[in-house]
């Protein structure tokens, strides 16, 4: 047999690491999203008790390598008395270190909108939940869609951290199917054209939206 | 922690800024050169190295870092794990520095051309008086900007045995059997080092703004 | 011929895209003289100027500075970077839009081809820039940097820089047309001192007043074709053609 048709006949080993990594992407994408939607949100109005904790937490995330957050809730936590899986543990480690970023993404573009604009939705009696859900939330995706899809691809390739705190993703397959039949060069040219393929398709995703926001005047990232 | 574990924190965070320091070094210069290659459009070479950016931007540091280390040998090379681990951060980092570096050559104004070539200068004074050093500036920042990224990437050669300042708190755990206190620890000098280069990139983009005339 | 003309102009033509900018341009330049472009725009007065340091290439026609042809060298090839350069360094360009080089300070914008281009020594150069930053009053700014200047200071600078080079010829590219009202004036007068001082001037122009005060000869320049060439005593008081006459009636109209 040759080595690619010993790829071949392992290729569920491949198609679950793929789906454990689309899977993880997947859902850490979407609550890190909303993380950073929230604590954008809380940031919003005039609450210093809240502003300062949150301010600490997204500087201190965007200073830390993301290996270190997943040491800290998969090694660190249970002599705390907090035990996670190491599934569970990266996930939350994802959603947090990319919620954090995502907050900074958005706040970043929230503090370039004018001012009339939240004045225009207060005199129409908007309550600051609505405001913000209704007119300024859709604007910060519009706005930030270029940066926020840097963002996941970044977020896409930290899944790969989690193979050294023993998750089953992609490149652990990799991994392994190289060193059981000693073929690395043939296995991380497919798991590599993997992350390249939904690469890609997050950069036409994030093109999609654009067209989308083009229509409405949102002409730049 | 006893001071023996503070000895191989000390060590780890070496390591890291060490094998860190030379793949920035060596990534920000590939960098300019894969830019000017790709600015001169030279058919062959512009998509090859367009393939290479895309790529390299798309591939986590960790798959980059096993895929060199493991398939090196395999071609008849005998590498050691911090070379591995150097190739692989320079890989990645070039890519990213060469389209920071791209940007800032698109964007410089062709009238400092004129203006330089008017008064007598050949195109290859203007390049290195007047165009690199510009460019040089108004690239640092992201440059910079790039090199926490590194930083923040490099404890991907940990998978394959390096003992940098992240796989160093493993290494005091197993004996100590407490592993929160290096990681803690470990966090906070990755954030000293972190923080130092957000000074230096604003620093940086003060200089920057200047050349906005 | 009493001496070599400063720029000699020989039937010079130049194409964009098929549309013809000049046509058939002749002009002679003598040493000391100061020649006014004058036209509206679109009449090619500024490619003209860009065609005398061969920052435009000409399609057909030649070009001599002191004598010797700019863009061909004698073997009729096309110059190699180094001998352009070379016959670049005996022409002074100050252009509308100033550019200065933003990394370096006053001082080394005027002594940066001084040393680079001329390899003069540092305080040779430096010695250099002191005299003419004095004789276009900048000398107080020779440590600031660029984005700190107004308008005025700037183009005061490219015109010491343009000089540092010690040019056989100094080209004006509209040197005060991106400049606010009441900074046209400390540009002019600058200008107007080097003419005094016996500079060859090529300048284009819409300061109809200025180029009246200064000028030797002034050329008018009509979609590519010089259509009058006269002393201004001439030109602004008895134009020859009815296309000048509008041109001036219209001029006069917007001051």
């Amino acid at each position: 047999m040759s080595n690619w048709e010993i790829l071949w006949s392992s290729r569920d080993v491949f198609l679950q690491g793929f789906y454990n990594t689309l899977q993880l992407f997947g859902i850490s994408a979407v609550l890190a999203f909303l993380l950073g939607s929230v604590m954008v949100f809380l940031l919003e109005g005039s609450r210093p008790r809240l502003k300062i904790p949150l301010r600490i937490f997204i500087d201190g995330m965007r200073m830390l390598p993301f290996l270190i957050l997943a040491y800290l809730l998969y090694y660190g936590l249970p002599s705390v008395g907090i035990r996670m899986s190491a599934w569970y543990a990266g996930l939350t480690a994802l959603v947090l270190y990319h919620g954090a970023y995502f907050a900074e993404i958005l706040r970043g573009c929230r503090t370039t909108f004018p001012l009339g604009q939240v004045e225009a939705a207060t005199a129409q009696g908007f309550s600051l939940p609505t405001m913000f859900l209704r007119i300024i939330w859709p604007q910060l995706i519009l706005k930030t869609r270029g940066l926020m899809g840097n963002q996941l691809i970044i977020l896409l390739k930290d899944t790969a951290f989690l193979v050294i705190i023993t998750v089953r993703e992609l490149t652990a397959a990799a991994n392994s199917l190289s060193s059981t039949y000693f073929i690395p060069m043939e296995a991380f040219i497919v798991v590599i054209g993997f992350y390249w393929l939904i690469s890609i398709g997050l950069e036409q995703f994030i093109k999609l939206i654009g067209r989308y926001g083009a229509k409405r005047g949102f002409e730049n990232a | 922690m006893d001071s023996s574990a503070w000895g191989l924190l000390a060590y780890g965070a070496w390591t890291t800024a060490w094998i860190s320091g030379i793949s920035i070094a060596i990534g920000v210069l590939l960098g300019l050169i894969v830019a000017l290659l790709r600015v001169a459009r030279i058919p062959v070479v512009h998509q090859v190295l367009g393939t290479y950016i895309s790529l390299a931007r798309a591939t986590p540091l960790v798959t980059l870092v096993l895929f060199i280390f493991l398939t090196a040998p395999t071609m008849g090379l005998d590498i050691n794990r911090n070379v591995a681990g150097i190739i692989a951060l320079t890989l990645n980092t070039t890519a990213f520095n060469a389209e920071i570096w791209r940007s800032a050559f698109n964007n410089f104004s062709p009238e400092q051309r004129e203006a330089a070539l008017a008064i007598g200068m050949t195109p290859w004074v203007y390049f290195r008086r007047i165009m690199l050093p510009q460019i040089t500036i108004t690239s640092l920042p992201g440059l910079v900007n790039e090199m926490s990224f590194l930083i923040k990437g490099s404890p991907a050669v940990a998978v394959i045995g390096v003992v940098d300042l992240a796989r160093v708190t493993n290494r005091i755990s197993a004996v100590t059997y407490e592993p929160l206190p290096p990681i803690l620890a470990a966090a906070a000098m990755y954030m000293v080092m972190i923080s130092l280069l957000v000074w230096l990139q604003r620093l940086a983009e003060r200089k920057a703004s200047r050349l906005a005339v | 011929m009493p001496e070599t003309a400063a720029v000699s102009i020989r039937k010079l033509s130049k194409s964009f895209d098929g549309t013809e900018v000049l046509r058939d341009v002749s002009l002679e330049v003598q040493p000391g003289e100061v020649v006014s472009i004058l036209g509206s725009s679109g009449s090619g007065k500024s490619t003209l100027l860009r065609c005398i340091n061969w920052l435009e290439h000409p399609d057909r026609g030649d070009i001599h500075i002191a004598g010797d042809r700019i863009g061909v060298s004698d073997s009729g090839k096309l110059m190699s970077r180094r001998e352009l350069a070379g016959m670049r360094a005996r022409l002074g360009m100050v252009f509308q839009g100033f550019n200065l080089w933003p990394h370096l300070s006053v001082m080394r914008n005027v002594t940066e081809a001084p040393i680079h281009v001329q390899g003069l020594s540092k305080a040779e150069a430096d010695e250099r820039a002191m005299a003419l930053l004095e004789k276009v009053g900048m000398v107080d700014k020779r440590e600031q940097y660029p984005y700190t200047l107004s308008g005025g200071q700037k183009q005061r600078v490219a015109i010491a820089r343009a000089l540092a080079m010690q040019p056989k010829v100094m080209l004006f590219d509209e040197p005060t047309s991106a400049l606010d009202p009441e900074l046209v004036g400390e540009v002019l007068g600058v200008i107007k001192d080097l003419s005094k001082e016996g500079y060859t001037m090529v300048l284009v122009t819409h300061e109809m007043e200025f180029a009246r005060a200064v000028s030797d000869q002034v050329v008018f320049l009509d979609k590519g074709i010089i259509i009058e060439k006269s002393h201004p005593s001439e030109f602004f008081v008895n134009p020859k053609t009815e296309r000048v006459r509008r041109f001036l009636e219209l001029e006069a109209l917007v001051v």
